[in-house]
């Protein structure tokens, strides 16, 4: 009945889709050095502008991917410089730094409550589906699938070879020392609240476009999203690449086992609690380092 | 309609949700833990009220069963991220939250799942009108609101309440003077679960009717927006906080149910409440009532030797 090819690329789907949902949230919480839950509703944002395009069926989806980006990591961006470096420059403690995120969430989760409603909707797009064997494949997996390697592959070149990616990875490492030698912190910061975002709200677009839209599309797939982000190592892209792969074969091999044991398939999210709490115990500074 | 209702509605729902945020208050505002998974323990408690009085046990014990569970599950839970820093905790507690929602979802011979459960009312073989049965409630919650915080008053102002702070300010200081850290921090923990629980119970008895959507991460923030408001690590800022947003709450709910607005009351009003948070962290992090210097015998010699001199 199951099939471990099909299980297999379940896992490549889940995990491409952790990846690239995950890239802003390890990037900004190794940088800013605080977790962010409003994370969630930048997803959750990306998914509803990408309804602009895509609430017909001749939507073009490339067109809602790169308008997502723009529009998550506009807010994402805002929302640093108008609320989270406001505080931070007021040496916040970093509980305050979290209930603020917490809020922020709110504010935003709920303005989007009010603009598109509580209830689900879906895209109208319809997607090829591919049989190859007995593996059922979707076209919008395999776009899926490209963005989240090319989005890996362009971010390794970015982080080692350009001067604004070694100058994140020289902040989240030491923060003085890289002030010192003449980068500009809050330049950099800036922008990896951007671009991190704007990955966040294409991933929205793709959970949206896989599963359905409502308001609380992010926040479902917030605590997987930690997961993959403690268990990679906070602010390392190299263990989050590795942390979405554990998790998305776990997630789709535990699903089998879970209905094979007669459980319901809805703790698939203990399965990212329990990988969660395992990390804490035996590894909590994750697999990087 | 009957005003009478609402008011005494309003005044259960305060009660319980002061007990909330003064066990949020024990946890943030004394030792300086960030739970954001308050609503777990909440309805660990409801949950546990629920099951043991459809036993047909009585309603004390159901609560102090409810207040017991949620003490031992806050400290089973936050045991792996204690050691670590804040934020590990506060993924642990929120992610918690969810997690348990999930379990008593899927559970449905635990508690029906998602279909709720039925919750026998703490009066029901007293005889008692509707009308009583309310009143009663009302007492039974604001009863147990002043014990706590008389309770909470004397604890926080005493040796041990002073070690808690200690750690909120700095935990290497207090480790220093041989006392252990983790141990503090899961003891109030357990404290703030314990009557977190307790809360549940009592929403439990109250409504009757429990189902996993009660219990959404909303309640959590609510009740840190009273904490914040009504100013952490003072007793008196955590009731009116809880009273201020309950009274909030109530009102968006009556506009809503009597009013037709060009917007959604609910979704306007966790808007604001997210501006609100955000203002008071950065204009007045303090809340409403800071946080009063600590009441102990050293005082009076002070004010003597000063007096004399």
């Amino acid at each position: 009945m199951f099939d471990i090819g099909q299980i297999l690329v379940n896992s490549v789907v889940t995990s491409s889709l952790y990846l690239l949902a995950g890239t802003g949230l390890t990037l900004t919480y190794g940088l800013s050095r605080f977790p962010n839950f409003a994370y969630a509703e930048f997803i959750t944002l990306g998914a509803f502008c990408g309804l602009f395009f895509l609430a017909k069926p001749d939507g073009v989806f490339f067109l809602a991917l790169i308008v997502a980006f723009l529009v998550a990591g506009f807010v994402s961006a805002s929302s640093y410089t108008l609320v989270f470096r406001p505080l931070v420059e007021r040496k916040t403690s970093l509980i305050h730094l979290m209930v603020a995120s917490i809020a922020l969430g709110y504010v935003l989760r709920h303005s989007m409550g009010e603009s598109w409603g509580w209830s689900a909707q879906a895209y109208q797009i319809m997607w090829p589906v591919y049989n190859i064997g007995n593996v059922r494949i979707t076209g919008l997996w395999i776009i899926l699938i490209a963005t989240a390697v090319l989005t890996a592959v362009a971010l390794h070149f970015f982080l080692t070879r350009t001067r604004a990616g070694k100058a994140i990875r020289a902040i989240a490492s030491n923060p003085d020392l890289a002030s010192v030698t003449g980068i500009n912190r809050q330049k950099v910061v800036l922008l990896t609240w951007f671009f991190g975002a704007g990955l966040a709200g294409v991933a929205g677009v793709f959970r949206a476009a896989d599963t359905r839209l409502f308001p609380m599309l992010g926040w479902d797939i917030l605590l997987p999203i930690f997961a993959v982000t403690i268990l990679g190592g906070i602010g390392s892209f190299y263990g989050l690449i590795i942390a979405a792969l554990l998790l998305g074969l776990a997630e789709n091999f535990g699903v089998v086992l879970l209905s094979g044991l007669g459980l319901s398939t809805e703790y698939r999210m203990a399965i990212a609690f329990l990988i969660l709490i395992g990390v804490l115990i035996i590894r909590p500074k994750g697999l990087a380092r | 309609m009957d005003l009478m209702i609402y008011v005494l509605d309003t005044l259960v729902f305060m009660g319980i949700f002061a007990l909330l945020s003064l066990s949020l208050n024990v946890e943030y505002g004394f030792t300086g833990l960030g739970n954001f998974g308050k609503v777990a323990f909440f309805m660990a408690g409801a949950y546990t009220y629920a099951i043991t009085s459809s036993f047909g046990w009585p309603f004390y014990l159901c609560l102090i069963l409810a207040g017991l569970v949620a003490s031992v599950l806050g400290a089973l839970v936050s045991l792996p991220a204690l050691r670590l820093r804040e934020d590990y905790l506060a993924i642990v507690t929120l992610s918690f939250g969810e997690i348990l929602r999930i379990f008593v979802k899927a559970e449905q011979w635990l508690a029906g799942g998602v279909w709720g459960i039925a919750v026998p009312s703490a009066f029901a073989n007293m005889d008692f009108t509707p009308r009583m049965q309310t009143w009663a409630s009302v007492v039974l919650v604001w009863v147990i609101l002043i014990a706590v915080f008389v309770f909470l008053y004397l604890l926080m102002n005493s040796p041990y309440g002073r070690v808690l702070r200690g750690i909120r300010e700095d935990d290497v200081a207090v480790q220093v003077l041989g006392k252990s850290y983790v141990l503090y921090k899961v003891q109030a923990l357990m404290v703030g679960s314990a009557i977190a629980g307790v809360a549940g119970g009592l929403f439990a008895q109250y409504i009757r009717f429990i189902d996993p959507y009660m219990f959404l991460p909303l309640v959590t923030f609510t009740v840190w927006v009273m904490l914040i408001l009504g100013g952490p690590a003072n007793p008196w800022g955590a009731v009116v906080g809880a009273v201020i947003v309950e009274f909030f709450n109530r009102g968006s709910r009556i506009l809503k149910d009597h009013l037709a607005l060009p917007f959604d009351p609910h979704n306007v009003q966790y808007a604001l409440f997210g501006l609100l948070i955000i203002f008071l962290l950065l204009y007045r992090p303090h809340g409403l009532f800071r946080e009063k210097p600590l009441k102990t015998g050293a005082e009076a010699e002070v004010a003597k030797w000063q007096s004399s001199s």
